[in-house]
């Protein structure tokens, strides 16, 4: 079976820009292509994770960025999971090379969720609720959240000062992150102090809005030798589907998020201790928490103490380095990118291209990538470039 | 009746159990191999994956498992905000969301509550796809 490694990685600006979603696209690809063959003389198939059509009334985006790169006719096709979206394409691209079907293929996601203000996104992201119920009571992102977040503060000794720890640690690797939507550092009262939203959680307790795009060549590892850049081998890769309406999942149990993360081990041959770095999917401060949790790194109830350095953590929890890249809540969110952002973040890790924020030693990577309230979907995967086992 | 005979009027289907709701009646799916409450019912366990799944009523008294405020709604819910949502445990063991009709500070879990149903507004009834604009809204009451 054909090894599936991510040989290249791009992306636009993250935040409030000027260009449509279709222009960051350009930008984060130009990135992922520097130096390289031209997207056609290599690119044989598109994946493209996109939240929503309401930001720009367009769907069609698997044909529209595959036009964009110069790809006529190939297979391409948006990919839909809300927050997930990302990670999906990125394992629908990890499949089709790992089963031979595709040499290479390039996985990207766009998402220019600032069209129609807070106000549209807030009811874009809406959508990802069940109708029925849900909607129809008047839920939001941050609300389905807080309801976790109650739960977990209930259920355990966390504090909201635990919560917006977390917050002030994805702040501070932001601030050496040039990625980065919001490269500075907080403090906590900053964040205790801040709006309600939906309490327990305030508003810097979420992430923010904002635009942005990325881009993620998979190859096999024999095409990504003769490009000739750095490689780093998608060793694992998990997902999986739980019911939409919150109210009826274990609610600070992420089975989901369990699920996926230990399908991504299993296949690479790891698990959760040999985790150097992980990208997780912090949409809300809880979930940083609750997701630590879930994939192995921490104790039940202890998740909360990600923000503090390995040394200082309670007695069976990993070392790992939670969200190097300041994370959903610092680095960014544009929905349908954040998932290969999250593999961007890990590819430069792992190449010795992270800068100042470089985690020491850094071999193997976990991302972990929620669409809907937390595990409604989600998918993991392993990035290593260790010697496979 | 098989589920390939399903129709707006079986409480497996959205319609049927907002038919009900509208009346008063809350109506669960029951798994009748592991037990599962599911709320709305619909016509396969997600627990379990069996699809003998039975329609029973489910007590509309139940407690407060989690909740929150809204300060920061949907367009549609503007006028409405801060808000109260919770998720209830049922009496008969079911979860369901919904508003409470209660302030935010006066709210715990543990809380006694009871469903209420009623007709939705002239505003609901404007953002509501058309299948939905007679659908009944339910609101958590404090006991």
């Amino acid at each position: 079976m054909p090894e599936p490694v991510i040989a290249s990685v791009g992306a636009s600006p993250l935040g409030r820009t000027e260009l449509p979603g279709r222009d960051l696209f350009s930008v984060a690809l130009a990135e992922a292509f520097d130096g390289l063959p031209d997207p056609a003389d290599v690119v044989e198939a598109v994946y493209v994770g996109n939240q929503s059509e309401t930001y720009e009334h367009q769907i069609m985006t698997g044909t529209l960025l595959a036009e964009w790169a110069g790809l006529r006719h190939v297979p391409a096709e948006r990919v839909e999971g809300c927050a997930a979206a990302g990670a999906l394409a990125l394992r629908h691209a990890v499949k089709d090379v790992r089963n031979g079907e595709h040499d290479a293929v390039l996985a990207c996601g766009v998402e220019k969720m600032t069209s129609a203000g807070t106000a549209g996104a807030t009811d874009a992201l809406s959508a990802a609720f069940d109708r029925a119920i849900e909607q129809r009571s008047g839920v939001t992102a941050p609300s389905q959240y807080a309801l976790l977040a109650q739960r977990y503060l209930h259920e355990t000794d966390a504090t909201e000062r635990d919560l917006a720890e977390i917050a002030v640690k994805n702040h501070a690797n932001a601030a050496r992150n040039p990625r980065a939507q919001f490269p500075k550092e907080i403090d906590v009262d900053t964040v205790l102090d801040s709006t309600p939203v939906a309490p327990p959680l305030k508003l810097y307790d979420c992430a923010p809005v904002g635009d942005g795009a990325a881009a993620v060549l998979v190859t096999s590892a024999e095409l990504a030798a003769e490009l000739d850049g750095p490689q780093v081998r998608v060793a694992g890769s998990g997902a999986s589907a739980n019911n939409i309406a919150v109210a009826e999942r274990d609610m600070t149990d992420i089975a989901g998020a369990r699920i996926a993360a230990e399908t991504a081990y299993e296949e690479a041959g790891v698990d959760a201790a040999d985790v150097d770095i992980a990208e997780v999917h912090d949409a809300f401060t809880v979930c940083e928490a609750l997701l630590s949790e879930a994939v192995g790194f921490a104790p039940e109830g202890l998740g909360y103490q990600s923000y503090l350095p390995p040394e200082e953590r309670a007695d069976g929890w990993t070392d790992v380095r939670v969200s190097p890249s300041g994370g959903l809540k610092a680095r960014g969110h544009p929905i349908g990118a954040t998932g290969l952002l999250q593999a961007l973040e890990a590819y430069e890790q792992l190449t010795g291209a992270a800068g100042d924020r470089a985690v020491d030693g850094a071999e193997t990577a976990l991302l972990l990538n929620e669409g809907g309230v937390a595990d409604a979907v989600t998918v993991g995967h392993v990035l290593t470039t260790a010697e496979a086992p | 009746m098989t589920d390939a005979d399903l129709d707006a009027s079986d409480p497996r289907t959205l319609p049927g159990f907002f038919d009900a709701l509208a009346d008063g009646d809350l109506l669960g799916g029951v798994c009748g191999d592991c037990g599962q409450v599911l709320l709305p019912p619909r016509p396969t366990c997600y627990a379990c994956g069996s699809r003998a799944v039975a329609v029973e009523p489910q007590s509309p008294r139940g407690e407060i498992f989690t909740y929150t405020a809204v300060h920061t709604p949907p367009p549609a819910f503007a006028a409405d905000a801060p808000y109260t949502v919770a998720v209830v445990e049922l009496a008969d063991g079911g979860r369901l969301l919904g508003r409470v009709d209660a302030d935010y500070d006066d709210v715990s879990i543990g809380d006694p509550v009871e469903l209420a149903v009623r007709e939705p507004t002239a505003d609901e009834r404007e953002i509501a796809l058309d299948y939905e604009e007679d659908w009944p809204v339910h609101v958590f009451e404090p006991r």
